[in-house]
C-alpha cells in the first residue's frame, strides 16, 4: 500500500493579495485582499465543500490549489506536494473541472479532445481507451463519441469535462461550480456520477466550490464557508444546521416597510432578534428571520406595525444551510459584494 | 464618448432608427480598432504598417529600375497601394464586424433582438474602419511626399474629381462589403477570411499595383467589372493631374465617364447590398444562424 | 479545523458509515503516467493531433491559407512584370509567397495561440497538467510546420505553374538542411513569441498584425534583402526567414550575385539561430509561467 501524506490538501496560513493597477484617486485601495489566512486540511476520501457567494476567494483557493495561482503567503499541500515549490510533481495528482467551460478544439470529437487531454498526463493509449469507453458509458455520453464537440449541447460538453477530468485518475479532483449553467437534470446526473466516483474511490478526494446551498448539503461530507476570503466555518452541513436548531427560523412576507421610526429602532433590537435579513421588492418585503424563541414573533410584528408595514404570510420552517449563511455572515448569499469583480486587478 | 453622446441626443439623430444605428455602429466600431492598452503601440501600428507596405513595393521598383521614382509608373504604383488601404479595410471590415459580434464578443444576440438596424450599425463598423483606413492613407501619402517626392501638387489636384470620386467609391465599397457581411451571416467562423480574399482577388484585378494591361488578356476583363477599378483610376487623375500615367485600359474614358460608371456600379452595389442582406438575414433567421458559435 | 472526522456520505444506496483514516484506506490502483522525455513526447505528439488532423478535416485552409497568399504573391509577380523584372524575380515573388505561409503561421497560429487558448479556456487545462509548457508548444509547432508546409508547397506548385517559373537547384542536402534549421529557428521564435504574448494580454492579436508587413519588409521576403543595405540586413538576420530565404534563392536560382551572404554561411548562423530561439523559448516559458501565477496572468481573460 503506498504511503500517503497525513491529508489530501492541507493549507497553513495561505493568503493571496492582488495589486490594483492604476487607482483612479489617492483614497481607492491600491490591494485587493483575496484570501486571507486559510487553514484547511481535508482528508483523503471526503468530498469537501467551499460554500460562498461571488467574489469570496472560493476560486482563487481553488486555482491556489491547481497551481495557476501562486499564495502571497502561507503554504498549500496537495497530497503531500507543496504546489508553490514542486507543482509540476502537484498537477500529476490533481486534475480540475470548471462550471461553464468551453476548453477543447471543436473540430476534434469528443474521443479525440478526450484522448489528447489524457496524453498530456502521459497516460498510455491503451489505458485511456479503456477509461474513456468505460468513462462516457456511465457518464452517458459513449453514443456521441464521435461528434465534434462544436456540435455538442452545453450539458454535454460539461459531461465531457466531467470525463476529462476524472478520465487521468486524479488523487484530488477540483470541481470549481461544476453545475454552473446546467439543467436541472443534467446538473443531478453530474452530482450522481460525482458521488459515485467518490464511493467506488474511497482513498480520492474532492474539493468542491458552489453557491447552490442545495448541492452543498446533499453531496458535501464536510462544507467551509468563506467569505470575503476568510474561512468563517468548517463542518458537516448536519452540524452545522445543528447549530440553529436552537434559533426559531421565520419567513415573513410583509408589505414594503416605511421608513425607519424616527428614535432609530431597528429590527435587530427587538428583544429576542438573532438576525433579520431583508430582501425588498415592488410589491412585499421579505424578511428572513432568526429568533431566539418563537414568543419573540410579536414583538418583530409589532415593529414592523409601527412601520406602517402588515403581515402578508408567515412561515416556520427548519434551519438551512442558507440560515447559516446569514447567521454566520449577516446577508444572504445572493446579497454578494462582487469585490473581484468591481476592481481592476494588477496584471 | 464626449464626442458622440451629444451627437446621439441630437433630435434628428434620436428620431432616426438608422443614423442612431449608424453612429453607434462607428462609435463601437472605433472603441473596438483603437481599444490598445498601449497608445504607443497603437501610433505604431498606424504608422508602420501602412509605410511597411509601401516600401515593399518602393524597393521591389528601386530594385529593378534603379530608383527611377520620377517615373509615372512609380507614381501608380505608390498612389494605388495607399489607396487601396481604403478598399480594405471597408471591404473586409464590415464582414469581420459580423463574426467579431458573433464569435469573439458574443453580442450577436442583444445587437438583433435591440431596436435598431443592423445594416446601418454594420455600415458604421465600415465607417470605423474607414476612418482608421484614412489616417493610414493620409500617413502613407505624406510619407511617398516626403521621401520620394510624389508629384502631387495641391494646387494642382482636381477636387471636384476627388470627392464626387471618393463618396461613390466609398459607396460602392460599402455595399461590397455589406454583400460580404451578409454572406458570412450564413457562414462559421473559419470563413474568416472572406472578406480579405476579396479583398485581395480586388488588389490583383482592379489595377491597384500595376496596370490591368499586364494580366494575361484572358484575365484583363475582371477588372471592369468592379467599381474599384474605376475609383482607382479617378483618384490618380484627381491627385496626380497630367502626370498620372494614362495606360491604354482607361484611358479612353473621360472624367465624366469614368465617375458616371462608378456612381451607376455605387448605387446599384448599395440597392443590391440592402436586398441581398435583407434575404440573408431572413434565411440566417430561419436556420439559426443569427447568433451561432462556431469556434475551434 | 479538525483533520479527521466521522462522516455520512450521502449516497442513494445505503453506505454504512466510514471512518477515513490515511492507514485504513483501502487505496485504489493508479493508471501508469509516464515521466520525462516519454512524457514530453506523448504530450508533443497530442498537441500537434488537432493541427494534423485539422489539414483533413477543416478545409477551409485551402481557401484562406493558400488562395489568399496566392492573390498576393501574384500581384508582386505582376508588379515584377510591370517593372520588366528579370524572369527569376518572378521567382522571388513566388518563394515569398511561400515564405508568407509559413510566417503566418507562426504569428496566428504560434506567437497568439497560448493567448487564444488562454481565451478558450484551454490554457488552464495545459498548466495543471504534468506536460511541461515547452511540450504543448513544440507540439505546436510540429503541427504548426506540417500545416504551413501543405500549404507553402501548394502555393509554391501553383504559382511555379501558373507563371512558368523554372529552378535549377544547386545542391538539394544543403537546401534540405536550410529549410530544417530556418524551421527550426522560426518556430523556436514563435515558442518565444508565445509566451511574450501570453504577458502581453489583449495587445497579442494587435502585435500580430503589427508584425506582418514590416517583417515582409525587414526580410526581404519579395526582393533580394541586400537592397535594404548592409546594416538593415544583418539586423533583420535576427529573422530566420531572412537568411532562409536568401540561401533557399541562391541555391535554386543559381544566382549569387544577388544573394546577402553565402549559403554556407546563412546555414551556420541559422544553426546557430535556432539554438538560441529554442533555449530563448524554454526560458521565456519559465519565466513567463512563473510571473504568470504569481501575478494571475494565466487565469485572467480580457477581451
Amino acid at each position: 500500500m503506498a504511503v500517503q501524506a497525513a491529508h489530501a490538501i492541507q493549507t497553513t496560513g495561505v493568503g493571496r493579495v492582488y495589486k490594483i493597477r492604476g487607482p483612479k484617486k489617492k483614497s481607492d485601495a491600491k490591494e485587493l485582499i483575496a484570501l486571507k489566512d486559510v487553514n484547511l486540511e481535508v482528508p483523503y476520501g471526503e468530498l469537501f465543500g467551499l460554500l460562498g457567494p461571488n467574489g469570496a476567494g472560493k476560486t482563487t483557493l481553488i486555482k491556489i490549489l491547481c497551481t495557476l495561482l501562486l499564495p502571497t503567503s502561507g503554504t498549500a499541500l496537495v497530497d503531500g506536494v507543496n504546489v508553490a515549490t514542486h507543482p509540476q510533481e502537484a498537477r500529476r495528482r490533481i486534475s480540475m473541472v470548471s462550471g461553464g467551460e468551453t476548453s477543447g478544439f471543436g473540430l476534434l470529437t469528443v474521443e479525440e479532445n478526450l484522448w489528447m487531454f489524457a496524453r498530456l498526463y502521459g497516460m498510455d493509449n491503451k489505458v485511456v481507451r479503456d477509461r474513456l469507453n468505460e468513462m462516457m458509458e456511465i457518464v452517458g455520453i459513449a453514443d456521441r463519441r464521435r461528434t465534434k464537440i462544436s456540435d455538442l449541447s452545453t450539458g454535454l460538453r460539461q459531461k465531457m469535462n466531467f470525463v476529462r477530468g476524472f478520465l487521468t485518475d486524479p488523487t484530488v479532483v477540483f470541481l470549481d461550480e461544476p453545475t454552473l449553467g446546467l439543467d436541472v437534470t443534467a446538473a443531478r446526473e453530474v452530482r450522481s456520477f460525482v458521488r459515485q466516483w467518490m464511493t467506488d474511490h474511497p482513498d480520492r478526494t474532492v474539493l468542491l466550490t458552489t453557491h447552490y446551498m442545495a448541492e452543498a448539503d446533499d453531496l458535501c461530507d464536510r462544507l467551509a464557508i468563506i467569505d470575503k476570503g476568510q474561512l468563517l466555518t468548517v463542518d458537516t452541513p448536519e452540524n452545522l444546521k445543528k447549530r440553529l436548531q436552537q434559533s426559531a427560523i421565520f419567513n415573513l412576507r410583509v408589505q414594503p416597510v416605511g421608513d425607519k421610526p424616527r428614535d432609530g429602532a431597528r429590527i435587530e433590537n427587538v428583544p429576542g432578534v438573532q438576525n433579520a435579513v431583508f430582501h425588498d421588492g415592488t410589491e412585499f418585503t421579505e424578511i428572513n428571520l432568526s429568533l431566539e424563541r418563537d414568543d419573540a414573533l410579536p414583538g418583530v410584528l409589532a415593529h414592523l406595525s409601527a412601520r406602517g408595514s402588515s403581515l402578508i404570510a408567515l412561515e416556520k420552517r427548519e434551519p438551512s444551510l442558507e440560515d447559516v449563511f446569514i447567521s454566520l455572515v449577516g446577508r444572504r448569499l445572493d446579497q454578494d459584494t462582487t469585490e473581484l469583480s468591481k476592481v481592476e486587478l494588477e496584471a | 464618448m464626449a464626442v458622440f453622446q451629444p451627437l446621439l441626443d441630437a433630435p434628428i439623430v434620436r428620431r432616426s432608427n438608422s443614423l442612431r444605428s449608424f453612429l453607434t455602429g462607428a462609435w463601437l466600431g472605433w472603441q473596438i480598432e483603437s481599444n490598445w492598452a498601449k497608445p504607443g503601440l497603437f501610433a505604431i501600428y498606424a504608422i508602420a504598417r501602412p509605410i511597411a507596405s509601401s516600401l515593399i513595393l518602393v524597393i521591389m521598383y528601386n530594385v529593378i529600375t534603379n530608383g527611377a521614382t520620377g517615373e509615372p509608373l512609380f507614381a501608380y504604383i505608390f498612389l494605388g497601394n495607399a489607396l487601396y488601404i481604403l478598399v480594405n479595410n471597408v471591404v473586409s471590415g464590415i464582414s469581420w464586424a459580423v463574426i467579431d459580434d458573433r464569435e469573439h464578443y458574443r453580442v450577436a444576440k442583444q445587437l438583433h433582438t435591440a431596436p435598431i438596424s443592423y445594416y446601418a450599425y454594420l455600415v458604421g463598423r465600415g465607417a470605423a474602419r474607414m476612418m482608421i483606413g484614412a489616417i493610414s492613407v493620409i500617413i502613407t501619402v505624406v510619407f511617398g511626399l516626403i521621401a520620394f517626392q510624389l508629384p502631387i501638387h495641391f494646387g494642382q489636384v482636381d477636387w471636384g474629381l476627388f470627392a464626387v470620386g471618393m463618396v461613390f467609391g466609398l459607396a460602392a465599397m460599402a455595399g461590397l462589403g455589406t454583400i460580404i457581411a451578409a454572406m458570412t451571416m450564413q457562414l462559421p467562423q473559419n470563413f474568416w477570411f472572406i472578406g480579405e480574399g476579396i479583398g485581395g482577388a480586388l488588389y490583383v484585378f482592379t489595377g491597384a499595383i500595376f496596370p490591368i494591361d499586364v494580366l494575361p488578356t484572358a484575365l484583363q476583363w475582371i477588372g471592369f467589372l468592379f467599381p474599384i477599378t474605376y475609383w482607382l483610376e479617378a483618384m490618380r487623375r484627381a491627385l496626380l493631374g497630367d502626370t498620372a500615367a494614362r495606360f491604354p485600359t482607361l484611358a479612353g474614358f473621360s472624367d465624366a465617364q469614368l465617375i458616371g460608371i462608378l456612381a451607376v456600379m455605387a448605387a446599384v452595389l448599395v440597392v443590391g447590398s440592402y436586398l441581398f442582406y435583407r434575404w440573408s438575414l431572413y434565411l440566417a433567421k430561419e436556420n439559426g444562424r443569427l447568433d451561432m458559435e462556431t469556434s475551434y | 479545523m479538525s483533520a479527521q472526522s466521522t462522516v455520512e456520505k450521502s449516497s442513494p444506496s445505503d453506505v454504512p458509515p466510514n471512518t477515513i483514516t490515511a492507514s485504513a484506506i483501502r487505496t485504489t490502483e493508479r493508471a501508469y503516467k509516464a515521466r520525462g522525455v516519454q512524457l514530453f513526447w506523448r504530450a508533443m505528439w497530442a498537441r500537434a493531433y488537432p493541427r494534423l488532423i485539422g489539414t483533413r478535416r477543416e478545409i477551409s485552409w485551402m481557401v484562406s491559407e493558400t488562395l489568399l497568399p496566392l492573390l498576393g504573391t501574384s500581384a508582386y509577380v505582376y508588379v515584377y512584370k510591370a517593372t520588366g523584372a528579370p524572369p527569376e524575380f518572378t521567382g522571388f515573388a513566388v518563394l515569398g509567397g511561400v515564405a508568407t505561409a509559413f510566417w503566418l503561421n507562426v504569428l496566428w497560429s504560434m506567437a497568439s495561440q497560448l493567448y487564444w487558448d488562454k481565451d478558450g479556456g484551454n490554457l488552464e487545462i495545459y498548466v495543471i497538467s504534468p506536460a511541461p509548457m515547452t511540450s504543448v508548444l513544440m507540439g505546436m509547432a510540429v503541427g504548426g510546420i506540417v500545416m504551413a508546409s501543405v500549404r507553402g508547397f501548394s502555393i509554391l506548385i501553383i504559382c511555379s505553374l501558373l507563371f512558368q517559373v523554372s529552378y535549377s537547384i544547386t545542391s538539394l542536402p544543403l537546401l534540405l538542411l536550410i529549410f530544417f534549421f530556418t524551421m527550426a529557428a522560426l518556430y523556436g521564435m514563435g515558442m518565444m513569441m508565445a509566451s511574450i504574448y501570453l504577458a502581453a494580454g489583449r495587445e497579442a492579436w494587435h502585435m500580430s498584425n503589427l508584425l506582418q508587413e514590416p517583417i515582409y519588409l525587414a526580410s526581404g521576403m519579395y526582393f533580394p534583402v541586400r537592397a535594404l543595405g548592409a546594416l538593415v540586413a544583418t539586423l533583420a538576420s535576427a529573422i530566420p526567414l531572412t537568411l532562409g530565404l536568401d540561401a533557399v534563392r541562391q541555391i535554386i536560382f543559381g544566382n549569387l550575385t544577388v544573394g546577402w551572404l553565402p549559403p554556407e554561411t546563412e546555414l551556420l548562423l541559422l544553426i546557430g539561430l535556432s539554438v538560441v530561439f529554442l533555449y530563448a523559448a524554454h526560458w521565456s516559458l519559465v519565466k513567463l509561467e512563473d510571473i504568470g501565477r504569481r501575478e494571475g496572468r494565466l487565469i485572467e481573460r480580457r477581451k
